[in-house]
């Protein structure tokens, strides 16, 4: 997602689950999104919608998808992008938001091998919502996972806090991590299986690029705010800077032109994060509330949920032996 | 080099009580016996078992290490009858595990002990309070804290010198008390714990009625549980993590 044609370039390894250890900061829209298109696609509407109408299927995607940080032992922290932008950047952040929501579907859809889906599931998972905003806070709020608010970017954010070594991992599906200079980033936390690991340092490393220059191959190859140089791939656009240097060097060269190019590289250059957050570790979930918010307050059918309070009960109170050793 | 001869029995108790936490495992192949260490992929159940070359008709063997899938081998040590013997040789070069038995030969495959979670360190526990009974004893506790509830509690009464059992389900409850005089022996120390019987109850299922049983207890702290096999010469310790009481 995000530009998948940096799959071909990043470094990226499966590692079970066992070898991951403390505190990943999720791009929490990236995460929702995922979440909620699954629930939407497989779940009766009439589960998650209020005697008013009101769909808030991002309920049962948060207790789906949270059991496994816990079971884990590995700490989320949600970072939520930054509410309306006051950037002149609208225009790139709505294209940005569109495609993003248009990605998970189509992932999802993809995964299922349904393609008859992505149709139905667009109308109603293209934004989050003004409740669905405020209900998964409170939820994540009521089972204690830390939220961090971004001033813009909820992945650059991420990205910053794992630079500053407030956290270990950026959790994102997005390989756009890599350019907002996520040291390492665990994709597919949302999936069956083990999730993988993308190495930013051995990126660079196997490329002989600095940070700088991978932006500048991305902006080539075109990134979730930029189209692409018609004709450039992963491979042209390595060559491409390597033997030019940098973006300007490369459009040069080929006579081409990148829309907003230095705006986008300032973006990932240097993203609007902050400072300004703290969070603790230590988790204490009271279930009883969050089970009360999410089915009685919010109607959400019982069953839809039982199971995943559930794992997580059962994963906050049987402690694992590695407390001894 | 690995080569041993061993009764159906011994293997198959060996095996039992590792396989009811894992379903693959490391086994060293010392010089002096076999060790097994392994823990459950929730890192909540731990064994560490040791059988004694001398548990062996025969044995030879320096320093391998090999990798099984339990259910496979214990697939077939169950083919043996009672009373029959099972030879184990290790071919080296192909990396199998040859197996007769009363002319039936069987060869297994075996695992890439690299590709086998790696064995967990021991925890350094010191706990307080030591109970030791038998085996039917602990048999009969799980067995009824498993009509009423999930959890188990085990503790001691440091007052009135006793070693209880409690399960509270949603309606029941089960209340056991061993004194001294029930007990092979009692240390008393400030002992309570809760732990998940889902773990104990698969625990018990390799712990002999006939047979002696320590455990170790401490205050929401694992619990140690400790019971040989094969005459003594085989050694099995359970450690299991406990729960954390709400209340």
């Amino acid at each position: 997602m995000g530009n998948a044609a940096l799959r071909d370039i990043a470094v990226i390894e499966e590692v079970p689950f066992d070898e991951i250890e403390g505190v990943v900061a999720v791009d929490a829209h990236n995460w929702l999104y995922r979440y909620l298109t699954t629930t939407v696609k497989w779940t009766d509407s009439s589960k998650y919608t209020t005697a008013d109408g009101t769909e808030v299927a991002n309920l049962i995607g948060i207790v789906q998808g949270l059991p496994k940080f816990f079971e884990n032992d590995i700490t989320p922290v949600m970072v939520f992008d930054g509410g309306p932008s006051e950037l002149k950047d609208d225009e790139i952040e709505s294209r940005r938001e569109q495609r993003r929501s248009y990605e998970a579907q189509l992932e999802t859809a993809r995964e299922e091998g349904d393609a008859v889906a992505i149709a139905q599931l667009e109308s109603r998972t293209q934004r989050l919502t003004p409740t669905i905003q405020e209900t998964s806070r409170e939820l994540l709020r009521l089972l204690d996972v830390p939220i961090v608010e971004a001033p813009a970017e909820g992945e650059a954010q991420a990205a910053h806090m794992v630079r500053r070594g407030d956290a270990d991992y950026v959790g994102s599906e997005d390989y756009d991590a890599l350019l907002f200079g996520a040291p390492l980033t665990l994709r597919q936390l949302t999936s069956k299986g083990d999730p993988e690991l993308m190495d930013l340092e051995a990126t660079l490393e196997r490329h002989e690029l600095t940070l700088e220059q991978l932006i500048d191959a991305a902006i080539l190859i075109g990134t979730d705010f930029n189209e692409g140089v018609s004709g450039i791939g992963p491979k042209t656009a390595l060559t491409a800077i390597t033997d030019h240097g940098d973006l300007w060097s490369v459009l040069e060269a080929r006579g081409a032109h990148v829309e907003h190019g230095d705006r986008v590289r300032q973006l990932f250059r240097e993203p609007n994060v902050t400072d300004e957050y703290e969070f603790e570790t230590a988790l204490d979930p009271d279930l009883e509330a969050a089970r009360e918010f999410v089915c009685e307050e919010w109607a959400v059918d019982d069953d839809e949920v039982a199971r995943g309070f559930e794992r997580i009960d059962e994963s906050v109170t049987q402690t694992g032996l590695d407390r001894w050793t | 080099m690995f080569k041993a001869i061993v009764s159906a029995e011994t293997l198959t108790s060996a095996l039992d009580s590792v396989s009811v936490l894992v379903d693959e495992c490391k086994i060293h192949l010392e010089e002096d016996g076999l060790e097994i260490r392994a823990v459950d992929p929730a890192n909540v159940g731990m064994v560490d078992l040791s059988l004694d070359a001398s548990a062996f008709e025969s044995y030879d063997a320096d320093g391998g290490l090999i990798g099984v899938d339990l259910s496979r081998l214990e697939d077939i040590a169950g083919m043996a009858e009672s009373g029959q013997l099972i030879q184990l040789e290790l071919d080296e070069e192909t990396r199998k595990l040859h197996i007769q038995i009363e002319g039936l030969e069987y060869t297994l495959a075996l695992i890439d002990p690299d590709s086998i979670r790696q064995e967990p360190d021991i925890p350094d526990l010191d706990l307080p309070a030591e109970v030791i009974l038998e085996g039917k004893d602990v048999n009969r506790s799980v067995k009824a804290a498993d009509m009423v509830s999930d959890h188990i509690a085990l503790g001691v009464d440091e007052g009135e010198e006793f070693f209880y059992v409690d399960a509270e389900g949603d309606t029941d409850d089960v209340h056991l008390e061993l004194t001294q005089g029930d007990l092979i022996d009692l240390q008393v120390g400030p002992a309570h714990s809760l732990f998940s019987l889902d773990y104990l109850k698969d625990m018990n299922k390799a712990i002999p009625s006939d047979t002696e049983v320590t455990l170790h207890l401490g205050e929401e702290f694992p619990v140690k549980i400790y019971f040989g096999f094969a005459e003594g010469q085989g050694q099995v310790t359970y450690m299991l993590a406990p729960r954390i009481q709400s209340d």
